[in-house]
């Protein structure tokens, strides 16, 4: 793990504390999963941006495993010299599934904002500092509590409230 | 390096030549679509062993296998929900299906005949038993065009 | 960062929270004759400036990536290209390199299938991008080069339905190969198809560079520096016609791309002419490797497609493409069935809007159509079928399966389908 770390090191041109990181692995050649918990994420990040420079925040994916939720970070390191990119995600992991949060990164990226949203809306994780964390995508009928990516709603069930929401909307049109 | 007219010469070019839409029949007849056309699929029934293959591939789900106790199965197309896309015939293991060239089959949703369109009994067959599903499903994990194997299940 | 951006934080829709020193607020969409695609931009205005804009997303969601979870991976090969109505080629291919990873199938694959599948992406690029200036031109209102463009774009149509059976959704890509050879005969037809187009694509990056009328509509309009590109992170063209020389294709080469003879293009003004640019020398680009892949298929052979088992092997792999938009990114998580336990899809418009809501700052609000367009907006369609009942009058909604229950069953009964 630590030739690894140091060949990231080496790349982004820091030193990143080892209490940051759980854990790096290398997917293929220059294309790096670095793993972090909940706590020690948003310093990682404040390294990442304002020292190594990382300005390009592809998205961000919420995953839910079977204890607990993980928020995926895809940013690239860019060497403009040689127009080459180095895609880097940044795992969070350990967020508690029963009062899911997180930091919201949305003060070193701008574009941090949707995709944020976006999971709040679908994983109902609750990110931390985020000025205007409200729903996104979801339909306005939509039910509060209902979170449609979680694993405990079926495509059947998620067609079913689809399906009343929409008469919903129709029955009101009517009157 | 700004000027204008620039487009001047299109202009007079598409002048001279008059209205275009007058050529569009004949322009019709002259570049029938092309053979490799994609359309709705069918199923050649001689070949068909009733595996199912085609019904676990299908990302909409629009061909149905039927089976009642005599152990003879039925394959249903439902035209109106089929998008085209030739997985069923990417996956079939004996090549038991092919797509239709026939540019007319092209309907929407929308444009249906109530009479005919709903659904098409493609193929007829018999099966055997939950046995055979197991083995078959043996074969579709397996992958690729096995026909031999196919061939020597079926006995 | 955050109060930099703060028209993004506004809760709006009747104009109560509006910024100060506005005086007209205009709404744009859902439902819009400009715009095709239901996106609601506010824009808040001072006499004929753009003090602040806004946009509002979500009347469209399909909730692809829940049915992908339902479906297997070899079903979703096909669903995967509905999630964009003109880039299909690019997310399938996204798609199938992440499923060649994780099944561990990447080196098998034959370099005739490589080729394949670059020659799809690259006449996809070509033909979005002839669409999209074409629609700015008609956007600045010169309704001519619509019509040329258009035009010229059957060309490239022409080709992509002759190899591939479709028009715009070419769906050759399987994962392990591709699904359909490009045979010697087609190529041979397609070459001098493919030289008329350059002739004509040189000709209307002549008139997008020449003629007054289109040039004054688009020369240092929404100028978008490289400090502010770099805030708000626009990728593909966009970012490219601010100075961001970043495309996935040299950034991190995927297919062949690292063997075939291609320049980058950017361009460093910002403007909305530099990104009209950045496409048009895209296109030629994209030719020049089409004409290079069908020389290379001649020479070249293999097997078309290589052996996946359905069961995916667990893992998870990031997986990125250019698609014409920009970059177009797929995280998927296998678990060993053969389900994806979880995919997720950000195709490129989303990372482009706060680009664009940059851009508008100061502008006149004649301009907006242009700076709109800028960022070629591509949203999607709903996938619930509405039936109305033309004796009752009676409306019904009815989703797939539930048409095709009903349709059965009114066939199987000979009787009429309401």
């Amino acid at each position: 793990m630590s030739d690894v770390l140091k060949e990231l090191e080496g790349i982004l041109n820091v030193t990143l504390p080892g209490n940051l990181v759980e854990e790096v692995i290398k997917v293929e050649e220059g294309h790096f999963n670095v793993m972090s918990n909940v706590t020690n994420a948003f310093e990682l990040m404040k390294i990442l941006r304002e020292d190594a420079g990382i300005y390009h925040l592809s998205t961000i994916s919420g995953v839910e495993k079977d204890d607990e939720f993980n928020v995926c970070y895809h940013i690239q390191h860019r060497i403009e010299d040689e127009f080459r990119e180095v895609p880097i995600n940044l795992i969070i992991t350990k967020i508690d599934k029963n009062k899911p949060k997180s930091p919201s990164m949305l003060e070193f990226f701008v574009a941090a904002d949707y995709y944020e949203r976006e999971i709040y809306d679908f994983y109902g994780i609750y990110f931390e500092n985020h000025p205007f964390l409200q729903r996104l995508i979801l339909p306005e009928r939509w039910p509060d509590d209902v979170k449609p990516m979680l694993k405990e709603y079926g495509w059947e069930q998620i067609k079913e409230i689809t399906m009343k929401i929409t008469k919903e909307g129709l029955e009101e049109a009517k009157q | 390096m700004k000027k204008v007219l620039v487009m001047g010469g299109e202009a007079l070019r598409n002048h001279a030549k008059g209205p275009v839409t007058k050529h569009v029949l004949k322009r019709i007849a002259e570049n029938p679509p092309p053979e490799d056309i994609r359309t709705i699929p069918r199923i050649i029934e001689d070949r068909c062993i009733m595996c199912g293959t085609c019904v676990k591939v299908c990302p909409t789900h629009c061909i149905e296998i039927e089976k009642d106790d005599k152990e003879n199965g039925m394959i249903w197309l439902l035209k109106p929900q089929c998008m085209w896309c030739g997985h069923c015939q990417t996956y079939c293991p004996v090549d038991a299906i092919h797509i239709d060239r026939d540019p007319n089959l092209s309907v929407s949703l929308f444009s249906f005949n109530i009479h005919q369109d709903y659904e098409m009994l493609v193929a007829k067959g018999s099966y055997k038993g939950d046995v055979a599903d197991k083995k078959l499903s043996e074969l579709i994990e397996a992958g690729g065009k096995r026909i031999k194997e196919v061939e020597e299940f079926r006995g | 960062m955050t109060e930099q951006y703060r028209s993004r934080f506004r809760a709006l829709t009747d104009g109560s929270d509006a910024p100060p020193g506005a005086d007209h607020h205009i709404f744009i969409g859902p439902q819009h004759p400009w715009c095709e695609e239901p996106a609601h931009f506010i824009i808040h205005l001072k006499g004929e400036r753009v003090v602040e804009a806004d946009i509002r997303i979500g009347f469209n969601l399909r909730g692809i990536e829940k049915a992908m979870e339902n479906k297997t991976w070899r079903q979703n090969t096909m669903l995967i290209p509905r999630a964009c109505g003109i880039c299909s080629a690019v997310h399938q291919n996204v798609y199938v390199r992440l499923v060649d990873k994780l099944a561990g199938v990447e080196d098998q694959i034959s370099e005739r299938a490589r080729l394949i599948r670059m020659f799809s992406l690259e006449a996809e690029r070509i033909h979005s991008h002839i669409l999209w200036y074409g629609i700015l031109a008609h956007d600045a209102g010169f309704d001519t080069m619509l019509h040329i463009t258009w035009r010229d774009r059957e060309i490239i149509m022409d080709i992509v339905e002759d190899f591939s059976g479709n028009r715009v959704n070419p769906a050759l890509m399987l994962p392990g190969g591709v699904k359909r050879d490009i045979p010697k005969e087609k190529a041979d037809r397609a070459q001098p198809m493919l030289d008329k187009l350059i002739k004509q694509v040189e000709y209307h990056k002549k008139v997008f560079t020449e003629e007054a009328s289109i040039r004054n509509r688009l020369e240092d309009v929404g100028i978008l520096t490289k400090e502010d590109a770099k805030k708000v992170t626009p990728n593909g063209p966009t970012g490219r016609g601010s100075g961001l020389p970043f495309d996935v294709r040299k950034a991190t080469p995927y297919e062949l791309y690292d063997k075939i003879d291609w320049n980058l293009v950017y361009y460093n003004e910002g403007d909305i002419l530099a990104t009209t640019l950045v496409r048009l020398d895209e296109t030629l680009e994209s030719l020049q490797i089409c004409k290079q892949v069908l020389d290379q298929l001649e020479s070249t052979q293999g097997e078309l497609l290589a052996r996946v088992k359905q069961k995916i092997p667990e893992g998870s792999y990031f997986a990125r493409g250019e698609a014409p938009r920009g970059e177009d990114v797929h995280y998927g998580i296998a678990d060993g069935t053969d389900k994806p336990e979880r995919y997720k899809i950000r195709a490129p418009s989303l990372g482009n809007i706060d680009a664009t809501l940059k851009r508008m700052d100061g502008e006149y609000v004649a301009d907006m159509p242009v700076i709109l367009r800028s960022y070629d907006p591509c949203f999607s369609c709903t996938n619930r079928v509405m039936i109305i009942n033309e004796v009752t009058g009676e409306k019904m909604i009815l989703n797939q399966d539930e048409f095709a229950r009903k349709a059965i069953k009114a066939k199987k009964y000979n009787r009429p389908f309401f």
